[in-house]
């Protein structure tokens, strides 16, 4: 009797051990496969040219320089000319692509882009969400999937008539022609969101207010909006992240430092073969951590906001 | 009494209608601009033959650019390439996703840190992705040949995107890196919503870990999974960025897929008739597959 409460004793504690050291094993190998890139991206980013081309590569820098953070930060200031460079040094010039000094104007351009798309998304979606949630008019299964179809349509297939459309409006290389494009790539997805967030929300408080007398729109601000913050948060960072990692579109449409945003100037040294890598980097990192910043910041939010609904078939 | 009521009735049914209207009406008018519109500007332009480096001749051609289309055994190339890589690229990304969103819905410390850190793929741009990759495979000074050799799996460094053999799953990889998360996170929530009750039940009726994972856990994921599948194949089909930065269709037509066969046709040969004519190949592809696959996986579930 007790020999067997004992054997089953010893074997609970070893499923426990086992599963305690299964767990440890997958959740590094995730986090190796995960996290190593982007640390090696860091990594070779605050590397000069001479380490960074090392073999075996340097796993960490073995001497850190912010060389090639600081050539993307002065590059307007700092003429470097072939006299004035230092050979081996991509701070200075010698790997510098010629387009480094767009960094900076993309970086401001990526930037006001994603606001103004998180915002113009963010509007124009919650109306047409509550209307198809809420409001049971005639038509809105029709809305609902004349809106999602467009989705699947892929960006390629609509890049050549864009262009021609946004030529003839005389808006290539503006600011404005990606914000347009990148709610159409938003906006359909935003509303998938919102209405099945607006569902959840029980038809009772509906109900109640439209009896107290509020329009459809007092409904939406007083009862819907303030209920929803989550999916409106999601909405938000996704409609951001969205046009900060949008490159097709952008690709096509704009062509200038006016407009063009990160994605685009970064491919341009990507595709120069005399860049130096440590350089290139340096622009990934930069082009990383606003995104990385948001999604951490707001992990719950984008989890719970982004699947609300989603998956309930 | 009753028609007062009546009355009302129809009142508010006016204004349901009239305030529907307006409210999705700036969607529609955004829609109709940037996705409407060109979608049924692409396939005008799909029947006439123009090329950019003629632009004062463009004759209509009607289907032609379709049958030159399917005449071209590069076209084939392309499918067949595209083919490859989706299969390869969304089975793995699913898999993956499958035993990332087990490990997460487990309860162990550090669990948070570990769904926060599976985000950070997801929020990386594609381009920085694409050099990201493009840099570890580097031939020279890669950190994968680095690895490889140092651990002593690799005699000599590998060009890793210069093997037509190897490039389009080195290239699938850098993709699922950057999917795989959000299909685990869809994954993960559809795990979280099946009822202890139905594995304690299980574990009554003495079924063991795997017997409970394919009795319970997998029926009970299936809407996610149909989800996942759907979104991953329309990703990874018109993968684009990706290309673009590592391979540009290369080593010889080793990723040449159709996403890059439009852009080539387009803006590199300026044909924007054939470019047209191609993506709304490819468009229609896409629409009936997701139709397919949520026919076929809706009607099980």
């Amino acid at each position: 009797m007790s020999a067997a409460t004992d054997d089953g004793r010893r074997a609970m504690i070893a499923k426990r051990w086992g599963r305690g050291i299964l767990i440890t094993l997958f959740s590094a190998l995730l986090v190796i496969y995960v996290a190593g890139p982007v640390a090696w991206l860091v990594s070779s980013s605050l590397q000069s040219e001479a380490d960074i081309t090392a073999v075996p590569p340097n796993w960490l820098p073995p001497k850190v320089t912010f060389g090639n953070f600081e050539a993307i930060f002065s590059t307007k200031t700092r003429e470097v000319t072939y006299e004035t460079r230092r050979q081996g040094d991509p701070a200075t010039g010698s790997f510098l692509p010629s387009g480094a000094e767009n960094l900076l104007p993309a970086l401001w351009n990526s930037f006001t882009v994603g606001m103004w798309v998180a915002i113009l998304n963010l509007v124009v979606s919650i109306t047409a969400a509550y209307a198809i949630a809420v409001i049971h008019f005639k038509g809105r299964q029709a809305a609902l999937y004349t809106i999602l179809v467009t989705r699947v349509i892929p960006d390629i297939a609509l890049i050549v008539p864009l262009f021609l459309v946004m030529r003839n409006l005389d808006l290539v290389n503006t600011r404005f022609a990606l914000i347009v494009t990148y709610l159409a790539v938003t906006v359909p997805f935003t509303i998938f969101i919102l209405i099945s967030y607006f569902e959840q929300i029980p038809r009772d408080l509906y109900r109640a207010a439209r009896a107290d007398g509020c329009s459809h729109v007092q409904a939406l601000r007083h009862v819907y909006l303030p209920l929803s913050l989550p999916a409106l948060v999601a909405s938000v960072m996704f409609a951001f992240l969205t046009s900060w990692n949008e490159f097709i579109f952008a690709l096509i449409l704009t062509q200038n430092i006016t407009s063009q945003t990160l994605p685009i100037v970064i491919s341009g040294f990507v595709m120069d073969f005399t860049t130096s890598f440590s350089f290139v980097n340096a622009a990934g990192v930069i082009a990383i951590v606003p995104p990385v910043v948001l999604a951490m910041m707001f992990e719950r939010y984008i989890v719970s906001g982004l699947t609300a609904g989603a998956v309930k078939g | 009494m009753a028609t007062s009521m009546l009355e009302r009735l129809g009142r508010q049914f006016g204004y349901d209608e009239r305030s529907a209207a307006l409210l999705v009406l700036p969607v529609f008018a955004v829609l109709m601009v940037v996705a409407v519109y060109p979608i049924i500007y692409s396939f005008y332009t799909s029947l006439f033959d123009i090329v950019l480096t003629r632009p004062w001749r463009r004759p209509f051609v009607g289907f032609g650019n379709y049958a030159r289309i399917f005449a071209d055994p590069l076209f084939w190339t392309a499918v067949q390439r595209t083919t490859v890589y989706t299969v390869v690229t969304v089975s793995i990304t699913t898999v993956m996703a499958l035993f990332v969103a087990l490990l997460l819905n487990e309860a162990f410390p550090g669990r948070r840190l570990l769904s926060a850190l599976i985000l950070l793929p997801w929020a990386t741009p594609s381009i920085v992705n694409g050099l990201m990759w493009k840099w570890i495979y580097d031939p020279g000074y890669g950190l994968l040949n680095g690895i490889l050799v140092q651990l002593g799996l690799l005699e000599k460094y590998i060009v890793w995107l210069g093997d037509p053999d190897k490039t389009l799953f080195m290239i699938a990889n850098a993709a699922i890196w950057k999917q795989m998360p959000l299909a685990a996170i869809l994954l993960l929530v559809s795990m979280k919503s099946i009822s202890n009750d139905l594995y304690r039940a299980a574990t009554v009726d003495g079924a063991n870990v795997f017997q409970r994972f394919l009795h319970v856990t997998l029926p009970a994921l299936k809407p996610g999974l149909m989800l996942v599948l759907v979104y991953e194949t329309m990703i990874s089909i018109r993968h684009f960025d990706l290309f673009l930065i590592m391979t540009q269709g290369g080593p010889g037509d080793a990723s040449y897929t159709l996403s890059w066969q439009i852009y080539v046709e387009t803006f590199r040969n300026l044909k924007f008739g054939i470019g047209a004519a191609l993506s709304y190949v490819l468009a229609l592809a896409t629409f009936i597959l997701s139709y397919l696959f949520i026919r076929g996986f809706g009607s099980k579930a």
